[in-house]
This record gives structure tokens, C-alpha cells and sequence, in this order.
């Protein structure tokens, strides 16, 4: 996934020398490509990201198009004012990459886990908000966030979980992608590493349908509402608070389409309490797949379709 | 009568501040002859095209002076003397601080701090394209508490941002009292020039100081960004707003507005 936004990133500056590279000192091996490649089109602002998003705003404003580098703890959520005023409200076209967003600095602590970068994006008008599940998606993000033209937020998260399509796919703005179909009227909504785990527990014997959620904002309402049609509950997943993140948009708009229980899993409102891998912390957050199993049989029980074997007992 | 006219630019903030009932009328004022001789005398636009391409960028980064601007973009031409008079009514579109949907208004300010890095990147984006566009960003003394300034800075030195001129409007106060009583500057040349710019400081109400300070900036291309510290008065004009940190908030009525008529004179 890292290497398909390197390419992407490689393959903008190379066909346009208006798109620019700007990082706040992160980055360090992950650039290499672009560096060889465009070395004038890069731009390290240092470890300043408020002013690096104030320049990026200068420079789209005269015509260059920005690409603002950072871990998501600091793009967009240390710089969310200058995100607001500078960028969005002039509507430019300054794309945001926010690396390592949930818990991918596990052994890091707080400071570096971002669990709430959604929340705070979506609610500022004119911003796009995209998050890619593997490298396929990574790829179509980018290619949509380039041809946007308009201020995108792009949620990058744990990267090495492995392909969750099968062949590169194409995005317009708004829509979800199914990446499974099912015979249960249940569907699985999830974004980033989360969409791996909901594959898994259809793996486990859940045979529901399975959809990523690569544009998170805006949301296609047509396509929610077919799906909330034909289903008796939703289940979304995230390496995210469930307060504003995706789990919060499926259920506001999926309430202003018709009642329908939703179970939201991610991140509670609470923040992580001890060092450890990624997968500890999936743990200690409930998010891991056993973890989540449990939820969602849970969940089921209680839907009117409800039986007892939603997941093989092997 | 002269384009640019500092008294008359005066004359104008009054009016728009005692019909529209606003506040930052001391905060407008002590720009006055900063912004006259930058638009009068230096600044490049194309009076047809408030986005022209090639123009040079003017930032009003303390976006609370912005009456000051609007009536220097009025006689632009950007705006019309009617946007003036409804100032502050419902419905029209000139908001209390700098909004860059406006034609002339390169930045959204007043969450201060802001204005200098857009600045930063405007004259960037003029070194990348190899022009020879200016960038002015005007700033407030109080506004250099902000670290966003100071990233800023050390940003333009580092990429030899000489088309960049910083004016830091020194009137000494800002919302709840003296700069010094605040959070003390110390000397703003000095820590101009330890950031790496060129640095003067001048009288901020001196037009022929204004005047030669924007002439020497621009002319030197020495790798340098540009600092120009105007020593100005807060309130400058009216005598009993000057140095009187209660015209940051107070609005105008008709005895202090016919009081301050009298000292500006009728030049609306």
C-alpha cells in the first residue's frame, strides 16, 4: 500500500510539475522515489506544520497543486484551524496525507495514535475525506484526490494487511465498493485495516455481505439507501472512535432513511492505556477479530433474522 | 485629491465603523499610512483583475485592520462606496476580518498567525515560477506571540524568500493590554534579523520613511527575506482613541463620531 502511494505520488509530479511534495520532516525512506525522480518538486517545510499547511495554501492559491505530508496525529488534526481557514474555505486544491493513522504507532503511545482525525475532517465543509483499504485503493484515492481539484484529506492507516480486492478499482466520489457479496441481510461497512477484518470474519463462517468505505465524505446516500433496503442491520468497523468516524456517518445517514439497528465497532471513547504491538492494542481495544466475532454474534442474535449459527462452531 | 490619501482613508474607516457600529477601529487606524504608500506607490496590481497572475500579493495577516483595507480596495475599484456604507449589515459581504472571498484579499485572517505562512507560500510559489512577484504580509506586534509566525520565518529564510516583506504594525498593544505588559516582545528588528531577514525599523506614520523602507526592500535581492517594523500608534489620528486600548473594542456614537469628524476633517 505504501508503494502504490509512492507511485502515485511519483507518477503526479512527473505528469504535472505543479504538484508538489511537502513533508514536515517525515517520511524517510518512503520519499526516496520521488526524491530521485522530482527532486525540485519536494519540499521539506521542517518539523512546522501549521506554516507548512499555510504555504501550501499560498502555493495552491498561485497554481501548484500541494501534497501535505504528515502522521495523521499532526495532518490534519494538529493543523485542523489551518486546514479550515487557509485551505478549504478558498476551496483549494491542496491534497492532505495523514500516515499512521489509528493505532499504527502502537509502541508509541497518545501522541502518535490518531482516533480521531475523522471526526474532526468531515465536519469542515468542501473537504473530501478518503480512506484506502489496500493497494488498489490506495491507487484509485489518489487518482481521485488528484482529479478532485478541491481540498481532500487521505486517511492512511496500518498498510501491510494485504489486498482485500483482487484487481485495481475504480472510484468516483461518494461511492462504497463491495468486496463481498452474502446471503445474510447483513452488511459489514469498514474502512482501512478493518476492511481485512471484516473479510476474516466471513472467513469464520459470517456470510454477509462485505463493502469498503473508501469515501468516507462525501457519502453516497442512493447506494446506502439500496443497501439499508435490502438488509435488517448494519455493522461498521473502524480503527477509529466510533464518535464521528465512519460508524457516526452510516448512522446518520442511514436514520434519515429508515430505522435499522447498527452495531458500531471501533475505538472507544477512551485512549490507549498501554505499550504494545499493533495487535495488542487491537486487543486491548476490543477491534481484534476474536474481539469483534463476539460483537457482531451478539449483534445478530438480536436481529429480527436472526440464527444461531452465524459462524461455524468448527 | 490624491489615490490613497492617508486622511481620507481615515475619514473613511470612521464612517464605515459609525455605520456599521464596529469595533478595531484603533487596530485599522494604525495602518493607515502603511497600506496608502504600499497601494499608492508600490504595490503591482492589475486594477481590471484582482487575480491577475502576475500581480504582487498584499496579506493582511492581522486581519483586524481590514476597514483600512476595504477602503483602499474601494478605490481599486474592487469594491464600491455602497459595500462601505452597509458595512456590517445583514446580508452583505463584508465581514468583520479579512476574508479572502473578497477581491484584494489574499488570506482569511484574524485567528491570528495565519496570513504569514500563506504569504510564505505566495512568494515560494513566485520563486518556483520564476517571477518577479512581491509578497507583503502585514502582521500585528501582538500577532508575534503566535509560533506560526516564527515557523514562518524560519521557513522563508530557509528558502531564501527575499520577495517576501513582512511589515509588523508596532503599536504596542494588543486585545488585553501593551504588548510588553502581555507577553514582552523584546526588540523585533533584533529578532528579525537573528531569524535571518533584512530588517529596518521605521516610523509607521511617516510616509516618505514608509515610502523609502518599501523601495530599498524590494530592490534587495540578497537571499534575505524582508522585515520593515513600523513604530505606529494604535488609534492614530483621533486623539482620543490614540494610545487608548478601549477603541479595540468600543463602538462610535454620534458625539465621538462628530468629535473625531472634527479632528480627521471632511475628506469622505
Amino acid at each position: 500500500m505504501r508503494n502504490a502511494f509512492s507511485d502515485a505520488l511519483v507518477a503526479a509530479a512527473v505528469a504535472d510539475p505543479k504538484v508538489l511534495l511537502l513533508t514536515g520532516d517525515h517520511g524517510y525512506a518512503l520519499f526516496d522515489p520521488f526524491r530521485k525522480a522530482r527532486p525540485e518538486q519536494y519540499i521539506n517545510c521542517g518539523i512546522a506544520e501549521q506554516n507548512m499547511v499555510g504555504v501550501a495554501a499560498g502555493l495552491a492559491k498561485a497554481g501548484f497543486k500541494p501534497i501535505v505530508y504528515g502522521l495523521a496525529a499532526f495532518v490534519p488534526v494538529r493543523v485542523l484551524e489551518q486546514i479550515k481557514i487557509d485551505v478549504c474555505y478558498e476551496r483549494l486544491p491542496v491534497i492532505l496525507i495523514g500516515d499512521g493513522a489509528g493505532l499504527v504507532y502502537s509502541h508509541l503511545g497518545t501522541s502518535h495514535q490518531s482516533t480521531e482525525d475523522i471526526a474532526c475532517t468531515r465536519a469542515i465543509p468542501d473537504l473530501t475525506v478518503l480512506s484506502p483499504a489496500d493497494r488498489f485503493e490506495m491507487t484509485a484515492t489518489m487518482n481521485l484526490a488528484l482529479a478532485l481539484n478541491s481540498p481532500v484529506y487521505l486517511r492512511m492507516g496500518k498498510s501491510d494487511r494485504g489486498d482485500v480486492h483482487a484487481k485495481p478499482v475504480t472510484l468516483k466520489a461518494g461511492e462504497m465498493v463491495q468486496v463481498r457479496q452474502g446471503k445474510q441481510r447483513l452488511a459489514l461497512l469498514a474502512i482501512g485495516s478493518m476492511v481485512k477484518t471484516a473479510m476474516e470474519l466471513c472467513d469464520l463462517g459470517l456470510d454477509a455481505e462485505v463493502w469498503s468505505v473508501p469515501c468516507i465524505k462525501p457519502l453516497s446516500r442512493q447506494q446506502l439507501a439500496e443497501l439499508v433496503a435490502r438488509v435488517d442491520g448494519l455493522v461498521t468497523l473502524e480503527e477509529h472512535s466510533v464518535m464521528g468516524g465512519l460508524g457516526a456517518c452510516i448512522a446518520e445517514e442511514a436514520a434519515a432513511i429508515r430505522p435499522l439497528p447498527i452495531c458500531r465497532i471501533g475505538v472507544q471513547d477512551r485512549f490507549s492505556a498501554y505499550c504494545g504491538t499493533w495487535d495488542y492494542l487491537l486487543k486491548e481495544h476490543q477491534i481484534d477479530l476474536f474481539s469483534v466475532q463476539n460483537r457482531v454474534q451478539e449483534f445478530v442474535n438480536h436481529l429480527p433474522s436472526s440464527s444461531s449459527d452465524t459462524f461455524d462452531t468448527a | 485629491m490624491n489615490k490613497f490619501n492617508s486622511k481620507h482613508i481615515r475619514r473613511v474607516v470612521l464612517d464605515m465603523a459609525f455605520a456599521g457600529a464596529t469595533v478595531h477601529i484603533g487596530c485599522a487606524f494604525s495602518i493607515v499610512e502603511l497600506l496608502a504608500v504600499l497601494y499608492r506607490n508600490h504595490l503591482r496590481v492589475d486594477t481590471a483583475n484582482p487575480d491577475s497572475p502576475t500581480r504582487d500579493y498584499m496579506v493582511l495577516s492581522k486581519g483586524h485592520g481590514v476597514m483600512a483595507q476595504y477602503a483602499c480596495l474601494e478605490e481599486l475599484g474592487w469594491l464600491t462606496r455602497d459595500d462601505l456604507a452597509r458595512y456590517f449589515k445583514d446580508g452583505t459581504r463584508l465581514k468583520g476580518l479579512a476574508d479572502a472571498h473578497i477581491p484584494g484579499v489574499e488570506a482569511t485572517t484574524g485567528s491570528l498567525g495565519h496570513g504569514l505562512s500563506v504569504g510564505t507560500g505566495l512568494a515560494l510559489a513566485a520563486k518556483l515560477a520564476r517571477t518577479d512577484q512581491k509578497c507583503y504580509a502585514l502582521v500585528g506586534d501582538g500577532e508575534l506571540n503566535e509560533g506560526a509566525i516564527w515557523e514562518a520565518a524560519l521557513f522563508a529564510t530557509h528558502f531564501k524568500l527575499d520577495n517576501l516583506i513582512v511589515i509588523v504594525d508596532k503599536n504596542g498593544y494588543q486585545a488585553m493590554g501593551t504588548t510588553d505588559d502581555v507577553l514582552v516582545l523584546g526588540n523585533i528588528e533584533d529578532k528579525f534579523t537573528a531569524f535571518g531577514f533584512e530588517a529596518v525599523t521605521i516610523d509607521g506614520h511617516d510616509e516618505a520613511a514608509i515610502d523609502a523602507a518599501y523601495a530599498r526592500m524590494k530592490q534587495s535581492l540578497n537571499g534575505k527575506p524582508k522585515a520593515i517594523v513600523a513604530n505606529s500608534v494604535k488609534g492614530k489620528g483621533v486623539s482620543f482613541m490614540e494610545h487608548n486600548n478601549i477603541w479595540h473594542y468600543t463602538r462610535l456614537n454620534a458625539d465621538t463620531h462628530a468629535a473625531a469628524v472634527a479632528e480627521l476633517g471632511d475628506t469622505a
